[in-house]
């Protein structure tokens, strides 16, 4: 399944996205180039702020991690030098999970962060926030095999159903890669070994990232027998869509 | 002219005041100084790590504790154990059951019996390990006292918790307080079983006195170092009163035994900036082993690589930026799995 994208739904805000996928449902809010408090202003550069809203209750210590996490990742990929003292305000509203999700027995910031990540990038993208490189994001989980780890099959981008039918697992990875293939962000856990890492970040590269060569659109073949589709295409096609509303009114009819 | 001029102020800046003007260049005209060996600000090779001191057992009214020093960090850990009592867990008591089959805790010493057991679900959800930081007064400049805990510090706090948890650091069996009755009330001719009747509470609490950059790894040296010397006393269940009662005895008091010796080292990385914008190519990076305050105020990127005996990683973290890759990974396990030797021997020596 590729993940569900709406952009530029709230009125009120600069930019917003509604990301679904596998069950998570998450709104981004971005609202920017604004004011600055005083406080957080930067002579040089842009301030950028990151709110994560939990799916029930009130956020804490583990949703500040999630933001630290975020806000480093999106200050390297935004322009941040060309709009200085404003700030860029992304708020996200996780609102569902999947049903299965309290039940894997896997760090749960690690299955969400993904999705957060794409959720944000879409909500930048909608409030046109200049960027210098997009971002796509895959979760890798590794279960355990008892007699020889290396048949142990990776699961790429496994829905908590699978999480849990694939239980126990060995180990969690999240990458997340630029549009230029660099490796923006990383979060692995469990037991592992450096090459088992290695072959981890190998199938999320290839998903996350457009194959070499590409400029193919594959946009509507992208579900070929309901196979994962490439992330970068996707996130093509989000966009092409999202830029061909805009441009409708220049459209004869 | 009678009266000497004053001299000409100096055209170069002390260095003290260049490196509080413009950190980024500073940091980047030492590391260029040398080519062959590249020495950063501190006067340590990139790779370089500070040295450690372990000073355990430190607090008296603790179940253990450590102060722990790196470089100009240092950090105290006090370990506080508390009972909770069986009818006070939420939910249902299904965990006990696992623990039937096994012995007394005290004639069942052997490191890896039961290694296996996988425990951290109960861990977790009874949330018998309690992590918590605080950054004292005057401890880093960015700290402000009297408010809320930073972001930063519940980040950390997150991490610690995370990867105490990840690890499977203590084992669920040396926490339990189980109690085997003399006859089966039920059906007095087969034998008793044994029920849990309270668990052992450790409130891991990690103090900053100064920080001086790398606050993860010096927190969790001190957490593994309080652990390792946490005693907590024989606790029994007495039929009679009804309640946990714990032991006078020191000599009966266990200590716990840890799984294996997860062993964080963080990285931060420094993006060199081309000195004349159009040349471009002349930008370098470089990686640095346990930066000090200084260098992260000045590098966005930061990596952490936890491994455990036998070159096992644990752990990775890295957010910030996109300069390690795969090959650059390749560098940072490397350099971990040499500094897992040096914690081994700081720890043992302790």
């Amino acid at each position: 399944m590729a993940p569900g994208a709406i952009l530029s739904h709230l009125h009120r805000a600069d930019g917003s996205a509604t990301y679904t996928h596998n069950g998570y449902s998450i709104i981004g809010a971005v609202n920017g180039p604004v004011e600055v408090l005083r406080r957080d202003e930067m002579p040089e550069e842009a301030t950028v702020e990151v709110n994560i809203r939990p799916a029930f209750g009130v956020g804490g210590p583990k949703e500040r991690h999630l933001e630290s996490l975020l806000h480093s990742t999106l200050r390297s990929i935004i322009l941040t030098r060309s709009i200085p003292r404003t700030l860029v305000q992304i708020t996200l509203q996780v609102s569902s999970l999947p049903e299965e999700e309290a039940s894997t027995r896997v760090n749960s910031s690690l299955t969400l962060l993904p999705h957060l990540l794409h959720t944000s990038l879409l909500a930048l993208l909608s409030a046109s926030i200049p960027l210098s490189t997009t971002l796509t994001s895959a979760l890798i989980a590794v279960p355990a095999h008892k007699s020889d780890p290396k048949l142990a099959v990776p699961l790429l981008s496994p829905t908590a159903a699978n999480l849990l039918r694939a239980a126990p697992i060995q180990s969690t990875h999240v990458f997340a890669f630029s549009g230029d293939r660099r490796l923006l962000l990383n979060e692995s856990e469990g037991a592992f070994s450096y090459e088992e890492w290695e072959e981890a970040c190998e199938m999320a590269e290839e998903s996350c990232c457009k194959e070499g060569g590409g400029g193919v659109d594959i946009g509507e073949g992208m579900e070929v027998d309901g196979q994962q589709g490439n992330l970068e295409a996707w996130l093509r096609e989000v966009v092409r869509r999202k830029v061909g509303e805009e441009q409708r009114w220049r459209v004869a009819t | 002219m009678a009266t000497a001029l004053p001299p000409p102020p100096a055209l170069s800046f002390p260095r003290p005041i260049f490196a509080a003007l413009s950190p980024h260049p500073f940091l980047q005209a030492h590391l260029l100084s040398s080519t062959k060996s590249p020495l950063r600000a501190n006067g340590r090779q990139p790779s370089d790590f500070r040295s450690l001191g372990v000073n355990p057992g430190s607090l008296t009214h603790c179940h253990g504790s450590a102060v722990v020093r790196s470089g100009n960090t240092s950090v105290v850990c006090g370990v506080r154990a508390e009972i909770l009592r069986e009818e006070d867990v939420a939910g249902t008591g299904s965990y006990g059951t696992k623990s039937t089959s096994e012995q007394d805790n005290d004639d069942n010493m052997d490191d890896e019996a039961d290694d296996d057991e996988d425990d951290a679900e109960e861990i977790a959800d009874l949330r018998l390990l309690v992590p918590n930081l605080e950054l004292s007064t005057g401890s880093t400049p960015l700290n402000l006292p009297g408010t809320a805990p930073s972001a930063a510090a519940q980040t950390l706090i997150t991490r610690l918790h995370a990867l105490l948890l990840a690890t499977r650091l203590v084992r669920a069996a040396d926490l339990r307080i189980a109690h085997t009755p003399r006859v089966n009330a039920e059906d007095p001719d087969t034998t008793p079983l044994r029920t849990v009747k309270g668990y052992w509470v450790l409130y891991i609490d990690v103090f900053f006195i100064s920080l001086d950059g790398n606050a993860f790894d010096a927190a969790w040296l001190a957490m593994l170092a309080a652990l390792g010397g946490t005693r907590l006393p024989r606790a029994f269940w007495d039929e009679e009163l009804e309640m946990v009662l714990c032991d006078d005895d020191v000599a009966l008091a266990r200590g716990l035994r840890l799984r294996g010796l997860p062993v964080p080292s963080t990285f931060a990385v420094f993006e060199g900036r081309a000195e004349d914008e159009d040349v471009g190519d002349g930008a370098r990076n470089w990686v640095l082993s346990d930066p000090d305050a200084f260098e992260e105020a000045v590098c966005r990127e930061t990596v952490t690589v936890v491994v455990d005996r036998g070159g096992v990683v644990r752990k990775i973290e890295k957010s910030g930026g996109g300069v390690v890759g795969r090959e650059g990974m390749r560098d940072c396990v490397e350099r971990s799995i040499g500094r897992w030797g040096v914690w081994e021997e700081v720890l043992r020596k302790a």
